[in-house]
Order: structure tokens, then sequence, then C-alpha cells
């Protein structure tokens, strides 16, 4: 069989391309390339990439031009820029580590497994797959999870309110239930409060020193505002605490934090500072079953989990590299009559031998 | 040897697997060992418990041993706090996500069964006269398995002080992410020292009623005194807990404490108690 990639990706310096092409819609130039003679096509369009995958029988190969032609046409613009080809065994092992994140800028993401199977799916209903695609993708979404399960390329997360939310629940198990305060009402503030809701933290409570805007953040969210004036009770019922008023100095002191901790029966207090200058005095992380975490310390945290992550890319080039051989040896048994079997095993065998 | 002992000895070798699987678990992370702890430690406890049933079955062969349990010697004593250890740690830690405490608590199971199983013959003998009251024998059986308990809670007391320092040094490392969160140790803990507590109340209530029957001399027993003291530190724990509502680091330290004097009052006594000495029974 032979195998043919164009791919537009995010390491190009250029752009337009893949810009053009993002804007058409993946069906049209399935169709396109369908109305040209081509029996198998799939296309993974996200915002990072546009990467065109076609098979065929090597008899009837599709030459890049014609391809580049009909997307150069559908996108209205010239492609030439930017563009990397690759054939056979290279555009499987490509396609297997595009699914298994590592050639996503985020390391091993979840979110490309997903597209790389919308994208084949798309493929599917215009009718534009066969053996050989179906074969190809079905490979690729099981390589991209064995990938994640059985090397670290996926752990940890990977933003900063996902390590917020990851480190609350470190602290508090599940945070369905448990009751949030936002102090200010800016833009971090509201992003706080979407992570939070997201996670079924109920009772949401904003105080900010404007009284209006912490009431219309609130109403958005189905949350209650509060007083400025009633800040200390306010840190006496909540479990997790997000600051970012724009004040000059902290508004959340220890004392504050340690009165309210008489109110709370043990019950224990995570704090997130991402206001600059800081918002909470930072003697109050020293206090029993209070955590105060600072933006940078989040920040840290991802970086961290990142650097792991890309420590693993060895691991997981090892096994795409291993599964694309695997399929290469597949797609040249197919040419000679005698297909080998493709077992979600370890090694290809050929069908009735044990 | 009888039957029971080659059960017993075969658990002994199993408790031993589990701990190894459970600190290759510790450092490897593989979920493999955690698998194979389970497996090994589920066919052990099984074993161990048909070895018990077998032994009290020759025990009570002895008519004057009917309806006593075989707890009042160094093998009997050890090789019920090996069963109790192990059963206890599949009740409380399989399923929620505390495989990785096994480190912490199976090698003191296989230490203890491998005591009994190395060190003292596992034969039974008609109980001595003094020894014949039910409520003497229902004493060692109520404490040891309290003292089982109460080593798991030790080890979930263990787990939290391990992520209650990686969640305070704002540097979680992996095992932050492979621990229970805070909350759950803490509530886990509490529970486990409430449920232990009347056991262990109610086997010193045992063991004093015998003693006043024998002669009550208050100080006359260092072990009685020592087991008083652990209650109390249990009994300030709870009542922090549940009524003084203190959580976090502190709390655990007291826990901790209270399980070094368990430890001080179970192997202390050995040395200065003569009425308890289980290690008599080996000359």
């Amino acid at each position: 069989m032979k195998l043919r990639l164009l791919a537009w990706g995010h390491r190009a310096a250029d752009t337009a391309s893949r810009e053009a092409l993002a804007a058409v819609p993946v069906e049209e130039i399935l169709s396109r390339l369908r109305a040209r003679g081509v029996e198998e096509a799939a296309a993974v369009s996200t915002c990072n990439r546009f990467e065109l995958y076609v098979a065929s029988s090597p008899e009837r190969e599709c030459p890049r031009e014609l391809l580049l032609a009909a997307l150069s046409e559908a996108a209205g613009a010239d492609l030439a820029c930017g563009l990397e080809t690759r054939e056979d065994a290279a555009a499987a092992a490509h396609l297997f580590s595009v699914a298994s994140g590592t050639d996503s800028l985020v390391v091993g993401e979840t979110e490309i497994l997903g597209q790389v199977k919308s994208a084949y799916e798309t493929a599917r209903r215009a009718g534009m797959t066969g053996k050989r695609l179906n074969v190809l993708f079905q490979r690729a979404l099981y390589v991209g999870k064995r990938v994640r399960s059985e090397t670290g390329i996926a752990n940890g997360a990977s933003s900063v309110p996902s390590v917020a939310v990851q480190m609350a629940e470190s602290i508090f198990g599940r945070l369905e239930g448990k009751a949030a305060l936002i102090v200010g009402a800016g833009a971090m503030a509201e992003l706080a409060v979407k992570h939070l809701a997201a996670r079924g933290a109920k009772r949401l409570t904003v105080v900010n020193r404007t009284w209006e805007r912490a009431y219309a953040l609130a109403a958005r969210f189905h949350g209650e505002a509060a007083r400025w004036e009633d800040l200390p009770a306010a840190l006496a019922e909540a479990d997790v605490v997000v600051s970012s008023t724009g004040a000059p100095s902290a508004v959340i002191t220890r004392a504050m934090i340690e009165d309210a901790l008489r109110r709370r029966a043990g019950r224990m207090l995570f704090l997130i500072d991402i206001a600059m200058p800081r918002d909470v005095e930072e003697s109050a992380h020293a206090l029993d079953g209070v955590y105060l975490y600072r933006l940078e310390d989040l920040q840290s945290i991802v970086a961290r989990n990142m650097s792991q992550r890309a420590e693993q890319i060895a691991a997981a080039r090892a096994i795409i590299d291993a599964k694309a051989a695997e399929f290469d040896a597949w797609a040249r048994s197919l040419a000679s009559g005698r297909e080998l079997s493709l077992k979600h095993s370890d090694r290809p065998r050929r069908p009735g031998r044990a | 040897m009888n039957a029971h002992g080659v059960f017993a000895a075969c658990s002994f070798l199993l408790y031993a697997s589990a701990a190894l699987a459970s600190i290759a678990y510790l450092f490897t992370k593989s979920e493999r060992s955690s698998r194979t702890m389970f497996f090994f430690l589920k066919i052990g406890v099984a074993l161990h418990a048909a070895a018990f049933a077998l032994r009290l079955s020759q025990f009570w062969t002895y008519p004057e041993n009917r309806f006593f349990l075989p707890l009042t010697t160094f093998y009997g004593a050890l090789s019920y706090m090996g069963l109790a250890l192990a059963a206890t740690f599949l009740a409380v830690e399989q399923g929620r996500r505390l495989d990785i405490l096994g480190a912490f608590v199976l090698p003191w199971a296989a230490a203890s069964l491998g005591a009994a199983v190395l060190l003292a013959p596992p034969d039974v003998a008609p109980l001595a006269e003094s020894l014949r009251y039910y409520w003497l024998n229902l004493h060692p059986f109520l404490l040891m398995t309290a003292y089982a308990a109460l080593a798991n809670a030790t080890g979930v007391a263990a787990a939290f002080l391990v992520q209650e320092r990686q969640i305070k040094s704002r540097k979680p490392g992996a095992l932050c992410y492979r621990l229970p969160s805070l909350d759950e140790l803490d509530y886990l803990h509490a529970r486990i020292i409430a449920w232990a507590y009347p056991v262990l109340l109610a086997g010193l209530a045992m063991g004093m009623v015998w003693a006043y029957r024998d002669g009550w001399r208050w100080g006359g027993d260092p072990k009685l005194t020592m087991a008083v003291v652990t209650a109390a530190i249990y009994g300030v724990f709870l009542w922090r807990h549940f009524i003084g509502g203190r959580r976090g680091r502190r709390p655990v330290y007291l826990s901790l404490l209270g399980f070094a004097s368990v430890l001080a009052t179970f192997l202390g006594a050995e040395f200065y108690s003569g009425r308890h000495s289980y290690l008599g029974g080996l000359r």
C-alpha cells in the first residue's frame, strides 16, 4: 500500500497556509479529493495543524502535486509554504506520535486523541476510508492510549487552573459540595469561579470592595455576593479561597485567618493568592491546616509537570516506532497476498498459525 | 508438625511475599506489585484463618479448654495478632487507594506471624487452672484486635503526615497524586481509632476484672499501668477530634504517641511484667 502525508504543523514558521486550510470544512476537502479520483483520505484539522493522510494501492498512487492542487483550490491559496510531506512508515509514525501527544505544543495533552478520532469519523462518514485508513486510524488511537498509559507522558496537570484544582482535590478529595470564596471581581476571579463551578463547588461567595461588581459576578454563576466588611465571616465558611484584588497591601491577614480557624471546627483551608502585590499574608501558610499557594507556586508545579512529561518522550518514541514498524510490515504484506494479522498485542502474527 | 502448623507456615511465607511486594510497590509504583500484594495477602489470610480454625478445634479436644480461645501462649497471641493485622488491612485499605500503606503495615503482620511460626511450637495444651476464666480469655483477644486496628490507624497517620508535608511544601511530588486526600486520610484515621477504642477499653476491663479477683493492687502490674496510659492518650485524641474539632498535624502526632505507647506496653512488658511475659512460655 502507498500512504502519503501532507502536513502543515505548528512548528512551521509560516502560518498562512495552515490558517487558510483551517477555514475550509474537512467534508468539502474530502469531496474535492474524491472528485479527483482519490479513494481513501482523512484530514486532521485542528488549530495547531492540518494534516492530510491519503492511502491507496501502489498501482493507483495519487501524486503529491495532484493532492496539493486540490487543497490549494479548496483553500484558495498557495500552500507550498510550510508544507511537510511524509510517506509510508514515516507517515504512520507521524500519525501515531500526533495521537500520542508527543507532537503537541502541550506534550501529552489528551484533546488531540479526540481530534484524531473525529477526523477518522468524518472521513468514514464521507465514505473516504477503506481497509487501509481504517486500520491506520484505529491503530493510531490504540497507540495513543497505550503510550499514555504506559509512559508518564500525560502525568501531572498542565495548566495553572488544573493544578489548582488538583491541589484542592489533594486536600479535600472531591470538590463537590465545598464552599468557595472569591475575593475580588476581576477577570482572574471570573476564571477561578468558572473552574470551581465546573468542578461542582457549591456555595460560591464573591466579596469585592465595590458591591455592585461582586453582585454582577455572583449573579452570573448562581453564587452570592457578600459585603467587604463580611470578609472575616466568609473566611470562616469557605473551604477554597481565591484572592485576586488589586489592593496595595494584604487584605487577608494572618490574624483574620487565625480568627476564622477558631470557628471552623478543624476544617482545612486552601488559599490561592493570584494577586500582585499579594493579598494574603505569607505567614498564614505556617498555620496548621492552612495551605497558601501563590501564583508562582502553581506555575512552578506546571513547569515541573511539563518537564517531567518531556522526559517521557523518548519512552513514548520507542512504543511509537515499534508500532509504526509493525504497521509498515502489515502494509507491505497487503501487496504480497499473504496479509499479516495485526492484533492489539506485541507482535503481528500470520493468520492460521499459533 | 500438624496441619495447622503447615498452614500457618505457608501463610507466613505469603505475608512475607505480600510485604515484599508492598515495599516494591512503594518504590516502583508498578500496579503489578500492588496486585501481587493483594493476591498473596488474600490467600495468606484465608490460609491463616483456616489454620486458626484447625488449631481451635484441636485445642477444644481437651474438654477443659472447650470454648476458650488459644491465645494465651506466645504462639497463639502473635499468630492471632498477625491475622488481625492482615485482615484489618484488607478490610480498611483495599479499594481506598491506600495500597501504598501496605509497606507500613504488612511487614508487621509478617513479623508477628513469623515470630510465632519460627520461635514457638504451635502445639496446644490444656489451659492452666488459673487461666480458665472467660474474662481473662477474651482479654488478649480483644486487646490484640484493638492493637491490630491501631497499627493500621498508624499506617494511615503516616500517610497523612507524608501527604500533609507534600502539600505544605508547595512542591508536591508524584507521591502526592498517589495518596488519598488529606480529608479522606484524616477521616479514616479517626474512624479506625473510634472503632478500636471501645474494643481496647473492653479488653482492658476484662483484664481488670480478672486482676480484681486475683487480688487487686495498683502498680502491681506495670503493663496494666501502661495500658491505662495508652487508653488515656487515645481518649484525649478522640475527645479533641470529635468534640474539640481539632484536625491537622498535631492531633496525628498524638495518635503516633498513642501507638508508641501500645508498642511499649506490648513489647516492653516482656521485660518487667512476670504475669504478661509471653516469652516465658518459650522456655
